[in-house]
């Protein structure tokens, strides 16, 4: 997807962190017995009760620019990651969307983990959503997004190098 | 008695200093936020449009919206309340002052708003005018330097002017202090505060909490 973000390739791991810190699991209080319900997954769960922020009839790249997923500094870099989920082959987009209409209809809904894996082969080029345990170190389920990515080429990669 | 009223005169006047230093680091803050991400939900701190209208939805939850009424808007920013207003309750016939104390807020908001009926904006740190209800959001958050202390008087006044304002009462919201504890941004524990109106401004409140933010509403009510 280097096409679309271009020399703004080096943000998408930010954005899909920012996506990650807004759909994270609830956060443990200092007090380990109180789980505090605020914030991560439950503040998504909250606006979508109040705003039903992700629909059915609505693409998920127009709720990320709703819920300022493109982040604040970088214009440039917001656009075209908009873009870059607008164009998600399969119409990815509204798949994610949907993904996340029904997960935010279970009680409690699942946290949301954002990746990446390799568009190549042809059949990878698609957005991929599972259900699992996407870090070792949290033993917690997730409904995990994979957006389909195909490396930058460096200019001039792929010549031939002359004598 | 001279010597009383001279030394009572003297920590008036230290407080007003204190106040008055308070209030222009607020307004600095907030006309650097404006200045940079001009009139959008970052541009008055918050994150984004919808946690920002989640917020009215709690502060506004004391008013009955069917009926008309007059409202303060402490720390109004850009009006964003006002758009909120329309989107989801545009039957109601609310009379809306914004006071801030930011010049670049207002300059900003009155150029949004400036063709609106029974909108006002005013400069300041508390409402002129009485009226039914008085809501603020987020205005306790942003301590920035200032000493606790410091920062715990500025509230205090704050709420009492917000109680002397608002005929039936007047709603406010705070960083829950269960949250994990950020630089520069005031928290406190629900009761202290809601302990503070019914002791002090002679109110009952109701705490609004769980609503997914990392933060609760204080509604302070007029005992009948």
């Amino acid at each position: 997807m280097g096409f679309y973000m271009k020399e703004d390739d080096i943000y998408i791991s930010s954005l899909i962190d920012l996506f990650n810190l807004r759909f994270a699991p609830v956060p443990i209080s200092r007090d380990l017995n109180k789980e505090e319900l605020f914030g991560g997954i439950e503040e998504m769960a909250q606006l979508q009760s109040q705003f039903n922020i992700f629909r059915t009839d609505l693409p998920f790249s127009k709720s990320a620019a709703v819920l300022g997923l493109g982040g604040l500094y970088n214009a440039r870099a917001k656009n075209r990651w908009y873009t870059l989920l607008e164009k998600l082959p399969d119409n990815g987009d509204q798949q994610i969307a949907d993904a996340l209409v029904d997960n935010f209809k279970k009680k409690p809904p699942l946290p949301c983990y954002m990746c990446s894996h390799h568009a190549s082969p042809k059949s990878e080029n698609r957005v991929i959503i599972t259900q699992g345990q996407p870090l070792f170190y949290l033993e917690q389920d997730y409904l995990i997004i994979s957006l389909p990515m195909a490396p930058r080429r460096l200019p001039g990669a792929g010549k031939k190098k002359g004598k | 008695m001279a010597r009383t009223s001279k030394r009572r005169s003297a920590s008036g006047s230290r407080e007003e200093t204190e106040l008055a230093t308070v209030h222009a680091g607020i307004s600095d803050y907030y006309s650097a936020k404006v200045r940079k991400f001009g009139t959008t939900p970052p541009g008055v701190d918050w994150t984004c449009l919808p946690t920002q209208e989640l917020r009215f939805v709690q502060l506004l939850r004391m008013c009955d919206v069917t009926s008309p009424f007059s409202l303060n808007d402490l720390g109004c920013g850009y009006g964003a309340l006002l758009s909120y207003l329309d989107r989801y309750h545009p039957a109601s016939r609310i009379d809306y002052l914004g006071i801030d104390l930011s010049p670049a807020m207002l300059r900003r908001a009155r150029r949004l708003w400036h063709n609106r009926a029974n909108v006002a904006f005013a400069q300041g740190s508390f409402s002129q005018r009485l009226a039914d209800y008085s809501v603020a959001s987020g205005i306790f958050n942003v301590q920035q330097d200032q000493p606790r202390d410091v920062w715990e008087r500025f509230v205090a006044v704050t709420l009492r002017r917000l109680h002397g304002t608002s005929r039936r009462g007047f709603a406010v919201n705070f960083i829950d202090a269960g949250s994990v504890a950020r630089d520069g941004i005031y928290s406190a524990e629900p009761a202290q505060w809601s302990r503070y109106c019914i002791r002090e401004l002679g109110a009952t409140t109701e705490i609004i909490d769980g609503y997914g933010l990392r933060e609760f509403t204080l509604v302070v009510r007029r005992a009948a």
